[in-house]
């Protein structure tokens, strides 16, 4: 093996071991849990083999449901946050006044915590308090007036909009981190050859924005797979388990339940089904940019 | 090599969910230990034990420590604060890595019979015996801290459930505390009848509407019956318990509830009794000190035990306790039950009683700023049961909190939900086997 060769080794080595022993390591483990029947302190667990995967896909009706709402989750990031995110930076990329101000309002709630968000959004929708239900009172909308949170139909996609209302914010400062690097000539050029604004954009700022897609997709994809802390703050998974998602039902289980090993399978549901998605978005992405 | 680099990069990006989907530790350290105790420490003299408690209702405990740390200068006493849930989840962490603090708050039931049923916690039998526990503790707090005939905590509160109102509303309407189970539903159509909500139920969460439910199984089932069902000797397909589900789906459809009750946060309900606009909430003893927190007065408030016709008319009841490391040190053991006495004892309640909660304590005095406190602990004389999610394991006590939700949003009919709590409690039974 050539110094050539062994160079990158070298460098990525003190990342790639403390990545191996903190994250991969503990992932295999929790693999490996996952074929157990274990309440995390005794020292006898018992082999179930795929026990604990049939019993999750066979018998838990809490388990199929957080699987939909996490799918749903998961679309609906990628369409309305990744969607309105791009939408936003579009527009706080030209040249109009109070621009910076405008960035850091849609920017500001991505930075606060999750049950921050969770605790304002959860008054916002009260049901005779609550400013939704006021503001619909006011306009004279009274058939309208819902208790948001409490009812399975609307819980979800309630929660989601305080989720789409926090998490805007980032997509929108890597897509304009994105539409800096893109130089004035391709348009100028399109200008000149007379596309009209939608054409520009269609065969210029998005084909150029591939490899920001590349980041903002995954990073996105990550955070509504691990969906948690404001489905916790704002229905605690309720009413009727209808919120739950699989992280909060792997939390339930293993903590709450000491079934480590199911909530071990649940985490590598999740794991595979990101698996899934990720690995042929990221080769196939990466075939085509300079990432 | 490329196709490596994107599999690698594909299954670090995978193992990062993995471990975002570990839970952070939403906890506050308060070192009480100063620093010339750990010089002390150093030269071998001193023990410093490791105290996990509640964040909040435990406001008093800094002053509390130190006064102990000045009285025994050979022990320290290094506290962290966890909020509910994050207490719990860092128990069972710390349980599976073999990472207890040397003591550590916990309820009693099934929460704290976890840690004791799998010898975590010291046998604290014969340390109850010498030191005449029985004449300082409510015998009921010591036997909530008991498994499998194991002292396994000492006890430091017991708290007692009852329906709270607003004296004003109650004395506009003319209404008196119910005797009877007929009365208290007479009162909750009065009260609807007025624009009030009867009951200010927030059950997020679960606990609020269980609170119900317990009493309607009690009323239902008969004290026997219902502790059958808690200790899971008997079927929850039993038409008890079908009546006991059928009255949450009939008082949500009489609009007994807060509109969204299922979801509300227990705190949101409870906003609606301040301003009076609810009759009645169901919480227990240290509901005294959270009228004061929000800026009320208690004496504008009253309670009564809820009336369930049973002869004893049993009171819902729980109990709060320290447990001790069985692994820790024998010196940090000793420290720690002499620490865990003080907290408990007459002197530190009676110093800090405003802010105490329901001391375990027979001897402690009443403060007038708590006037609930010794009627409801009164309440408990004819005897108690033990709060539902306390007594079922915590995976069937989250299978209630479904059904009653499911029944409330007609996702299940009352039959359906003790159908679905049978086959909760047949498959938690077989897990065990």
């Amino acid at each position: 093996m050539t110094t050539r060769t062994l160079k990158p080794w070298l460098f990525l080595m003190p990342a790639l071991v403390i990545y191996l022993t903190v994250i991969f390591v503990p992932s295999i483990y929790t693999f490996f849990l996952s074929f157990f029947r274990w309440n995390g302190v005794t020292p006898d667990k018992e082999f179930v083999g795929l026990g604990n995967y049939t019993d999750l896909i066979m018998n838990d009706t809490v388990f199929a449901r957080a699987l939909r709402n996490n799918l749903l989750w998961t679309i609906g990031s990628l369409t309305l946050i990744m969607g309105f995110g791009l939408i936003l930076a579009l527009m706080l990329n030209k040249k109009l006044k109070g621009r910076i101000v405008f960035r850091g309002i849609f920017y500001f709630p991505y930075v606060l915590s999750g049950i921050i968000v969770a605790t304002g959004w959860t008054w916002i929708y009260n049901p005779t308090q609550g400013f939704v239900n006021k503001a619909l009172e006011l306009l004279g909308l009274e058939s309208w007036k819902h208790a948001w949170l409490a009812e399975p139909k609307t819980a979800l996609y309630a929660v989601f909009v305080a989720a789409l209302w926090q998490g805007i914010g980032q997509p929108m400062v890597l897509f304009l981190a994105g539409l800096q690097t893109i130089p004035q000539d391709p348009y100028e050029a399109a200008y000149i050859d007379g596309a009209k604004p939608h054409q520009s954009f269609w065969y210029i700022t998005l084909p150029l924005l591939r490899e920001t897609f590349v980041i903002v997709i995954a990073t996105t994809l990550i955070a509504s797979m691990k969906v948690y802390d404001i489905i916790y703050g704002m229905t605690g998974g309720g009413p009727a388990e209808s919120t739950q998602v699989l992280s909060s039902w792997m939390y339930n289980q293993t903590f709450k339940f000491a079934n480590i090993g199911t909530g071990s399978a649940i985490s590598f549901f999740l794991v595979m089904i990101s698996m899934i998605v990720i690995i042929p978005y990221v080769y196939y992405t990466t075939k085509k940019s300079h990432v | 090599m490329k196709k490596w680099i994107l599999l690698l990069t594909g299954v670090l990006l995978v193992s990062i969910i993995a471990a975002g989907c570990s839970s952070g530790n939403n906890s506050g350290t308060v070192n009480n230990a100063s620093p010339s105790a750990d010089n002390t420490q150093n030269g071998g003299a001193k023990v410093n034990i490791s105290l996990w408690v509640l964040n909040t209702g435990w406001e008093w405990l800094p002053e509390a420590v130190r006064d102990f740390e000045q009285t025994n200068p050979n022990i320290s006493v290094e506290v962290t604060k966890y909020e509910v849930d994050p207490i719990k989840e860092a128990l069972k962490v710390a349980a599976s890595s073999k990472t207890l603090p040397d003591m550590w708050f916990t309820w009693g039931g099934s929460l704290g019979s976890f840690y004791a049923e799998n010898g975590m916690t010291m046998d604290l039998t014969q340390v109850a015996a010498d030191h005449k526990w029985s004449e300082i503790y409510n015998q009921t707090a010591i036997d909530m801290s008991t498994y499998d005939g194991k002292v396994s905590g000492i006890p430091i509160h017991l708290n007692v459930l009852g329906m709270w109102y607003p004296k004003n509303v109650y004395q506009k309407l003319n209404l008196q505390a119910p005797a009877t189970f007929a009365e208290f539903e007479s009162q909750l159509q009065t009260l609807k009848d007025n624009n009030i909500t009867p009951l200010a139920f927030g059950s997020k969460g679960g606990w609020h509407t269980m609170r119900l439910t317990e009493q309607l199984l009690e009323h239902f089932a008969g004290p026997e019956l219902h502790d059958k069902l808690n200790s899971l000797d008997a079927s929850w397909n039993d038409p008890a318990v079908v009546k006991a589900f059928g009255k949450i789906k009939e008082y949500t459809d009489k609009g007994y509830f807060p509109m969204g009750y299922s979801s509300l946060d227990p705190s949101e309900a409870e906003s609606l009794i301040y301003q009076e606009a609810a009759g009645i909430i169901n919480e227990g003893t240290w509901f005294d000190g959270t009228i004061i927190t929000n800026g009320f007065n208690p004496k504008d408030f009253d309670v009564f035990k809820f009336p369930n016709d049973q002869t004893p008319s049993r009171a819902s009841v729980f109990a709060e306790m320290f447990q001790i490391n069985a692994e820790t040190e024998a010196a940090k053991q000793e420290a720690a039950i002499k620490f865990g006495e003080y907290l408990t004892s007459t002197d530190v309640i009676n110093k800090y009683v405003e802010d105490y909660g329901s001391p375990a304590a027979l001897e402690f005095n009443i403060s007038d700023t708590t006037p609930h406190l010794k009627p409801l602990l009164d309440s408990a004389g004819d005897g108690g049961f033990l709060i539902t999610d306390q007594a079922l394991p915590q995976e069937v006590a989250q299978k209630l909190f479904e059904a009653q939700d499911k029944v409330a949003l007609d996702e299940w009919t009352p039959q359906q939900a003790a159908e679905g709590m049978d086959k909760a409690v047949t498959a938690y039974k077989s897990k065990q086997k």
